[in-house]
């Protein structure tokens, strides 16, 4: 282990210590590793290890209080032959695919405005930054409230206020879903636009005045300059999202609190089916299978992003 | 007759007035220099002619047509930027085609004029590559081969040779002279290193505080400087400056020498600034001065001496060979002729011609 090798300093050259012979290549080294071992301990200890054990817990079956007994493939037996979890998996993915352009796209379009405007710049930056950093659990309520029927809901008062008959929002299959996505997208907004932002200013502004002499459309600056040059910030961003929204939770259980997931687990995500399976059917082994299966997808869907938009 | 014509240019920034009233006119396949210190004016002034700084008051004439509320692309101009503008994602060929892409020209065409414009620059084999793989002195020649692609009737420059080191400054240089010399439009240069503009410029134009402070040929800055400044700005080591006073056929130095200098009539005890250039100030044994060397800088040809004549320091020269050291004592030699006399309180050359 790197700490056996942790330097003390305390002896002197003239004594001829083991520190003391070493050349300056080696000391640095023997530095570097020393402060090195902190961090790798505790990856090791609080990471790696217990990402180790629930992979081996998912071939077994636990209920947190007896003993862990082997169970083989069961547990991912039991996940392809169970409906909930191709629902749920569906769920996952619609949040992704859904999200993360929707999200992309409009960041984008605010940081490219605010970017050109300079009346009340830093206010109106604050204001798209502060539901990134309101507690998401206070944010789901109040949105739970606008989504709320006649008379209370803000929505549906709007709607019917100028005649327009009020829609079921959170207890409808088909609308539960976009009507939980759209705070989960807000919410990311302001630390997409931050990004957005720092990535267009460090385009120089001469490459735009070039452009500007050259008298092409601002269109064309916008598909050839500006968005290949904001590549690698798209990349971070739509990974960054992407994991995000895979692992999206606390919305959805704020949102649906009665019946989380619901209705009939049409807004149910694999996070929350896995924080259901371990912590109210105490099914620690199938919980765990599940985990890795998620695991499995935020590596995959990260890989096939970073190749697919990579700098060739 | 393509002419570039400023008229009672002026740039404001809010109640901050940053040119004052700048006129100049610039002749077909002219070489123009704007130099000055920075924050003088002189990139704003080229900017103002690209139709990147909005205009603030006076006119921009370009060939005969007024451009103050014309789009840049209808100006019929091209800008070089000092960091070059050009676009990493792209490939030379597509950087140089890119001030083509609203020109109405077939592919076919578009083509032959970047391929054209790239055997000029010597680019040919490296039109496929990306700027990074370019050397900085290549990068230059891309800017400069799209800005020629789009043939206008004005070239602008602003400081384009500024991010090269040294020596690739002087090589690159020397192409934009002989670059000029091919296309034979006319091209505004903005540096702030007078070299650059006393190499490159038929006409230089000295800004100052956002007032031109002289137009003028190399040789006629160099050597009738409108007023102080320019003579200390142009010519490297600086002119000397020595206070002085008319004594009617010349002028009596600080140190009480007396030196006659012809053709000009300075009322006696008129305070003047005497101004003499290092080169016309030479160790000698003549020794209208004399002094003690404080620092000797051996160039070859000649040795830059520093010399503390009766308490003020002046530059002088002497020769390569057998040059002073510090700490002796030299006399130094002038003649009148050679002599730049300024008016104490205004700066201004009190020799208008000289013959």
């Amino acid at each position: 282990m790197p700490t056996d090798t942790t330097p003390t300093g305390s002896q002197t050259p003239g004594r001829g210590g083991l520190y003391a012979r070493l050349s300056v290549a080696q000391k640095r080294t023997v530095w570097a590793w020393g402060f090195l071992a902190v961090p790798i301990l505790f990856y090791v200890v609080i990471r790696f290890y217990p990402t180790g054990n629930a992979m081996v817990l998912s071939f077994q079956e636990w209920n947190l209080l007896g003993d862990r007994t082997w169970a083989g493939l069961d547990n991912y037996r039991t996940l392809v032959a169970d409906p909930v979890f191709w629902q749920v998996f569906r769920n996952t993915f619609a949040y992704l695919l859904l999200g993360t352009p929707i999200s992309l796209v409009i960041s984008f379009v605010i940081a490219y405005h605010l970017d050109q405007v300079r009346f009340l710049h830093g206010t109106i930056r604050a204001l798209y930054f502060l539901p990134f950093m309101t507690s998401a659990v206070a944010m789901a309520w109040v949105w739970r409230w606008f989504y709320q029927d006649v008379p209370i809901g803000l929505f549906n008062n709007m709607l019917a206020s100028v005649g327009i008959p009020q829609i079921s929002f959170l207890r409808s299959t088909t609308n539960a879903l976009p009507a939980i996505l759209a705070p989960a997208i807000w919410a990311g907004l302001g630390f997409q636009i931050i990004i957005f932002m720092a990535g267009l200013r460090a385009i120089p502004r001469s490459f735009y005045e070039a452009a500007k002499i050259d008298g092409v459309s601002s269109w064309t600056v916008l598909w050839e300059i500006t968005l290949p040059l904001l590549r690698p910030t798209i990349v971070f961003i739509v990974v960054l999202s992407s994991i995000g929204f895979l692992r999206i939770f606390d919305h959805v259980f704020n949102m649906t609190s009665a019946d989380p997931g619901g209705p009939l687990n049409s807004t149910k995500p694999l996070v929350l089916m896995i924080y259901q399976t371990a912590f109210s059917s105490y099914d620690m082994g199938y919980a765990a299978a599940q985990t890795v299966v998620l695991f499995v997808i935020l590596l995959v869907v990260s890989l096939i992003q970073l190749r697919l938009l990579r700098d060739r | 007759m393509s002419q570039l014509i400023l008229r009672d240019l002026v740039k404001r920034y809010g109640t901050t007035q940053v040119l004052h009233s700048i006129n100049l006119t610039v002749e077909q396949g002219e070489f123009v220099v704007l130099v000055g210190p920075s924050g003088c004016g002189k990139s704003t002034t080229l900017r103002m002619i690209a139709g990147l700084e909005e205009i603030s008051g006076g006119t921009i004439e370009i060939g005969g047509r007024v451009v103050n509320n014309l789009e840049p692309k209808d100006r019929n101009i091209a800008m070089v930027f000092q960091n070059y503008a050009i676009y990493p994602h792209m490939t030379v060929r597509r950087n140089i085609g890119f001030g083509l892409k609203t020109a109405k020209l077939s592919k076919a065409e578009k083509n032959a004029r970047i391929d054209e414009v790239a055997a000029i620059l010597g680019m040919t084999e490296y039109l496929e590559r990306k700027p990074a793989q370019l050397s900085g002195g290549q990068r230059q020649r891309v800017a400069i081969g799209r800005a020629m692609v789009r043939d206008p009737a004005v070239f602008l420059f602003d400081e384009p040779l500024s991010n090269l080191d040294a020596q690739l400054r002087t090589q690159m240089r020397l192409e934009i002279k002989k670059l000029h010399t091919r296309v034979g439009r006319m091209m505004i240069f903005v540096t702030h290193d007078q070299v650059e503009a006393m190499t490159l410029a038929d006409r230089i134009v000295i800004m100052k505080d956002g007032h031109i402070q002289q137009i003028g040929t190399p040789a006629q800055v160099y050597h009738e400087p409108a007023n102080t400044f320019v003579a200390q700005f142009i010519g490297a080591p600086q002119m000397n400056l020595l206070k002085a006073e008319g004594t009617g056929t010349g002028v009596r130095l600080w140190n009480g020498v007396e030196i006659a200098v012809p053709g000009i009539q300075i009322a006696p005890g008129r305070p003047v600034s005497f101004g003499i250039r290092p080169e016309d100030l030479k160790s000698d044994a003549s020794a209208v001065l004399s002094g003690t060397v404080t620092v000797a800088e051996p160039l070859g040809a000649e040795t830059l001496v520093y010399v503390d004549v009766d308490g003020v320091e002046v530059t002088a020269t002497a020769p390569g060979r057998t040059p002073p050291r510090a700490g002796d004592r030299i006399g130094l030699g002038l003649s009148g002729d050679n002599a730049h006399l300024f008016d104490s309180a205004s700066g201004q050359s009190l020799r208008t011609a000289r013959a």
